[in-house]
Protein backbone atom coordinates (compact mmCIF):
# COMPACT_ATOMS: atom_id res chain seq x y z
CA UNK A 1 0.00 0.00 0.00
CA UNK A 2 2.75 2.38 1.00
CA UNK A 3 5.05 1.55 -1.92
CA UNK A 4 2.27 2.07 -4.42
CA UNK A 5 2.25 5.78 -3.56
CA UNK A 6 5.98 6.37 -3.16
CA UNK A 7 7.17 4.38 -6.17
CA UNK A 8 5.68 6.49 -9.02
CA UNK A 9 6.61 9.66 -7.12
CA UNK A 10 10.28 8.67 -7.02
CA UNK A 11 10.22 7.61 -10.70
CA UNK A 12 8.75 10.99 -11.68
CA UNK A 13 11.37 12.79 -9.59
CA UNK A 14 14.16 10.83 -11.30
CA UNK A 15 12.78 11.70 -14.77
CA UNK A 16 12.58 15.43 -13.96
CA UNK A 17 16.10 15.39 -12.50
CA UNK A 18 17.53 13.65 -15.54
CA UNK A 19 16.02 16.30 -17.84
CA UNK A 20 17.61 19.03 -15.74
CA UNK A 21 20.89 17.12 -15.91
CA UNK A 22 20.70 17.23 -19.71
CA UNK A 23 20.16 21.02 -19.60
CA UNK A 24 23.25 21.31 -17.36
CA UNK A 25 25.20 19.28 -19.92
CA UNK A 26 24.16 21.75 -22.65
CA UNK A 27 25.57 24.55 -20.48
CA UNK A 28 28.81 22.60 -20.03
CA UNK A 29 29.16 22.12 -23.80
CA UNK A 30 28.19 25.70 -24.69
CA UNK A 31 30.13 27.50 -21.95
CA UNK A 32 32.56 29.91 -23.58
CA UNK A 33 35.02 29.89 -20.69
CA UNK A 34 36.60 27.21 -18.53
CA UNK A 35 34.88 28.53 -15.40
CA UNK A 36 31.51 28.05 -17.14
CA UNK A 37 32.21 24.39 -17.75
CA UNK A 38 33.48 23.76 -14.24
CA UNK A 39 30.41 25.48 -12.80
CA UNK A 40 28.12 23.30 -14.94
CA UNK A 41 29.95 20.17 -13.77
CA UNK A 42 29.45 21.33 -10.18
CA UNK A 43 25.70 21.75 -10.80
CA UNK A 44 25.52 18.31 -12.39
CA UNK A 45 27.21 16.88 -9.32
CA UNK A 46 24.56 18.43 -7.09
CA UNK A 47 21.74 16.94 -9.15
CA UNK A 48 23.39 13.53 -9.26
CA UNK A 49 23.60 13.65 -5.45
CA UNK A 50 19.82 14.14 -5.23
CA UNK A 51 19.33 11.29 -7.72
CA UNK A 52 21.49 8.91 -5.67
CA UNK A 53 19.55 9.79 -2.51
CA UNK A 54 16.23 9.14 -4.28
CA UNK A 55 17.57 5.80 -5.50
CA UNK A 56 18.62 4.89 -1.96
CA UNK A 57 15.02 5.31 -0.80
CA UNK A 58 13.57 3.70 -3.93
CA UNK A 59 15.70 0.55 -3.72
CA UNK A 60 15.67 0.54 0.13
CA UNK A 61 19.47 0.36 0.23
CA UNK A 62 20.82 2.67 2.92
CA UNK A 63 24.45 2.36 1.89
CA UNK A 64 23.78 4.32 -1.32
CA UNK A 65 23.70 7.46 0.83
CA UNK A 66 27.31 6.75 1.84
CA UNK A 67 28.20 6.77 -1.84
CA UNK A 68 26.39 10.09 -2.14
CA UNK A 69 28.48 11.59 0.68
CA UNK A 70 31.71 10.40 -0.96
CA UNK A 71 30.47 11.75 -4.29
CA UNK A 72 29.99 15.18 -2.70
CA UNK A 73 33.54 15.16 -1.34
CA UNK A 74 35.10 14.04 -4.63
CA UNK A 75 33.09 16.59 -6.64
CA UNK A 76 34.25 19.41 -4.34
CA UNK A 77 37.84 18.17 -4.53
CA UNK A 78 37.77 17.93 -8.32
CA UNK A 79 36.55 21.52 -8.71
CA UNK A 80 39.24 22.87 -6.38
CA UNK A 81 42.06 20.81 -7.91
CA UNK A 82 41.13 21.52 -11.54
CA UNK A 83 40.87 25.28 -10.83
CA UNK A 84 44.26 25.35 -9.13
CA UNK A 85 45.90 23.30 -11.89
CA UNK A 86 44.39 25.50 -14.59
CA UNK A 87 45.57 28.70 -12.89
CA UNK A 88 49.08 27.22 -12.66
CA UNK A 89 49.11 26.17 -16.33
CA UNK A 90 47.82 29.58 -17.44
CA UNK A 91 50.47 31.48 -15.52
CA UNK A 92 53.19 29.14 -16.78
CA UNK A 93 52.11 29.69 -20.39
CA UNK A 94 51.97 33.44 -19.80
CA UNK A 95 55.53 33.53 -18.46
CA UNK A 96 56.86 31.28 -21.23
CA UNK A 97 55.16 33.48 -23.85
CA UNK A 98 56.83 36.57 -22.43
CA UNK A 99 60.19 34.80 -22.52
CA UNK A 100 59.72 33.54 -26.08
CA UNK A 101 58.57 36.98 -27.23
CA UNK A 102 61.79 38.48 -25.88
CA UNK A 103 63.81 35.70 -27.49
CA UNK A 104 62.05 36.10 -30.83
CA UNK A 105 62.69 39.82 -30.85
CA UNK A 106 66.41 39.07 -30.50
CA UNK A 107 66.25 36.49 -33.29
CA UNK A 108 64.36 38.85 -35.59
CA UNK A 109 66.81 41.66 -34.92
CA UNK B 1 -2.67 4.42 5.61
CA UNK B 2 -3.47 6.64 8.57
CA UNK B 3 -3.57 10.41 8.84
CA UNK B 4 -0.01 10.81 10.14
CA UNK B 5 1.47 9.10 7.09
CA UNK B 6 -0.61 11.24 4.76
CA UNK B 7 0.65 14.39 6.51
CA UNK B 8 4.23 13.10 6.22
CA UNK B 9 3.74 12.44 2.51
CA UNK B 10 2.31 15.90 1.86
CA UNK B 11 5.01 17.75 3.80
CA UNK B 12 7.76 15.74 2.11
CA UNK B 13 6.25 16.42 -1.31
CA UNK B 14 6.11 20.14 -0.52
CA UNK B 15 9.82 20.18 0.40
CA UNK B 16 10.77 18.25 -2.75
CA UNK B 17 8.64 20.55 -4.89
CA UNK B 18 10.43 23.55 -3.36
CA UNK B 19 13.76 21.94 -4.22
CA UNK B 20 12.69 21.33 -7.81
CA UNK B 21 11.50 24.94 -8.18
CA UNK B 22 14.87 26.15 -6.89
CA UNK B 23 16.70 23.88 -9.35
CA UNK B 24 14.59 25.30 -12.19
CA UNK B 25 15.40 28.84 -11.05
CA UNK B 26 19.07 27.90 -11.00
CA UNK B 27 18.94 26.58 -14.57
CA UNK B 28 17.01 29.63 -15.75
CA UNK B 29 19.57 31.95 -14.16
CA UNK B 30 22.49 30.04 -15.63
CA UNK B 31 21.07 30.44 -19.14
CA UNK B 32 19.81 33.99 -18.58
CA UNK B 33 22.94 35.78 -17.40
CA UNK B 34 25.69 36.71 -19.82
CA UNK B 35 28.90 36.29 -17.86
CA UNK B 36 30.42 33.62 -15.63
CA UNK B 37 30.64 35.75 -12.50
CA UNK B 38 26.91 36.48 -12.80
CA UNK B 39 26.02 32.89 -13.59
CA UNK B 40 27.93 31.69 -10.56
CA UNK B 41 25.51 33.57 -8.34
CA UNK B 42 22.59 31.54 -9.70
CA UNK B 43 24.53 28.28 -9.68
CA UNK B 44 25.61 28.54 -6.05
CA UNK B 45 21.97 28.79 -4.94
CA UNK B 46 21.11 25.25 -6.05
CA UNK B 47 24.21 23.83 -4.39
CA UNK B 48 23.04 24.81 -0.93
CA UNK B 49 19.34 25.68 -0.87
CA UNK B 50 18.11 23.36 -3.63
CA UNK B 51 19.78 20.22 -2.38
CA UNK B 52 18.86 21.10 1.23
CA UNK B 53 15.17 21.29 0.36
CA UNK B 54 15.25 18.06 -1.69
CA UNK B 55 17.13 16.12 0.97
CA UNK B 56 14.87 17.48 3.74
CA UNK B 57 11.89 16.07 1.84
CA UNK B 58 13.64 12.72 1.43
CA UNK B 59 14.57 12.75 5.14
CA UNK B 60 10.91 13.19 6.04
CA UNK B 61 10.04 10.24 3.77
CA UNK B 62 12.69 7.96 5.25
CA UNK B 63 11.85 8.55 8.91
CA UNK B 64 14.22 8.35 11.87
CA UNK B 65 17.19 6.13 11.00
CA UNK B 66 20.82 6.30 9.97
CA UNK B 67 19.94 7.19 6.37
CA UNK B 68 18.43 10.44 7.63
CA UNK B 69 21.59 11.22 9.59
CA UNK B 70 23.77 10.64 6.54
CA UNK B 71 21.58 12.91 4.42
CA UNK B 72 21.91 15.60 7.08
CA UNK B 73 25.70 15.14 6.91
CA UNK B 74 25.56 15.71 3.13
CA UNK B 75 23.67 18.99 3.64
CA UNK B 76 26.16 20.19 6.28
CA UNK B 77 29.11 19.25 4.09
CA UNK B 78 27.69 21.15 1.10
CA UNK B 79 27.08 24.24 3.23
CA UNK B 80 30.84 24.37 3.82
CA UNK B 81 32.01 23.14 0.40
CA UNK B 82 29.84 25.20 -1.94
CA UNK B 83 31.09 28.70 -0.94
CA UNK B 84 34.69 27.50 -1.12
CA UNK B 85 34.28 26.04 -4.60
CA UNK B 86 32.49 29.19 -5.79
CA UNK B 87 35.35 31.30 -4.43
CA UNK B 88 37.96 29.13 -6.15
CA UNK B 89 36.03 29.28 -9.44
CA UNK B 90 35.79 33.07 -9.33
CA UNK B 91 39.52 33.27 -8.58
CA UNK B 92 40.13 31.07 -11.63
CA UNK B 93 38.04 33.43 -13.75
CA UNK B 94 39.73 36.57 -12.38
CA UNK B 95 43.22 35.10 -12.83
CA UNK B 96 42.80 33.80 -16.37
CA UNK B 97 40.68 36.52 -17.97
CA UNK B 98 42.85 39.22 -19.54
CA UNK B 99 39.79 41.27 -20.50
CA UNK B 100 38.09 41.32 -17.11
CA UNK B 101 37.53 45.10 -17.07
CA UNK B 102 35.11 44.74 -20.01
CA UNK B 103 32.70 42.85 -17.74
CA UNK B 104 33.06 44.46 -14.34
CA UNK B 105 34.49 47.52 -12.63
CA UNK B 106 38.09 47.05 -11.54
CA UNK B 107 40.12 49.02 -8.99
CA UNK B 108 43.89 48.80 -9.30
CA UNK B 109 44.44 49.91 -5.73
CA UNK B 110 42.38 48.94 -2.71
CA UNK B 111 42.83 52.42 -1.20
CA UNK B 112 41.05 54.02 -4.17
CA UNK B 113 38.06 51.76 -3.64
CA UNK B 114 38.03 52.46 0.11
CA UNK B 115 38.19 56.22 -0.45
CA UNK B 116 35.35 56.05 -2.97
CA UNK B 117 33.23 53.94 -0.64
CA UNK B 118 33.91 56.32 2.24
CA UNK B 119 32.80 59.32 0.18
CA UNK B 120 29.61 57.57 -0.89
CA UNK B 121 28.87 56.60 2.70
CA UNK B 122 29.41 60.19 3.86
CA UNK B 123 27.17 61.49 1.10
CA UNK B 124 24.52 58.96 2.03
CA UNK B 125 24.72 59.96 5.69
CA UNK B 126 24.40 63.67 4.92
CA UNK B 127 21.45 63.01 2.63
CA UNK B 128 19.75 60.97 5.31
CA UNK B 129 20.34 63.74 7.83
CA UNK B 130 18.91 66.30 5.49
CA UNK B 131 15.89 64.14 4.91
CA UNK B 132 15.42 63.57 8.62
CA UNK B 133 15.71 67.30 9.32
Amino acid sequence: MKESIYHPLFILLLIVLSFMLLVCLIRAVKGPRVADRLMAVNMMGTMVMVMISVLALLLREGYLVDICLIYAMISFLSVVVISKVYIGIYEEQHHSQEHTEGGNADERG
Amino acid sequence: MNAAEWIRLIIGCLFILTGMVIFFTELFGVFHFKYVLNRMHAAAMGDTLGISACLLGLMIFSGLNFTTLKMFLIIVFLWFASPVSSHVLSRLEAATNDNLSAHCELYEDVEVLERELATTVENGNTEEKEESV
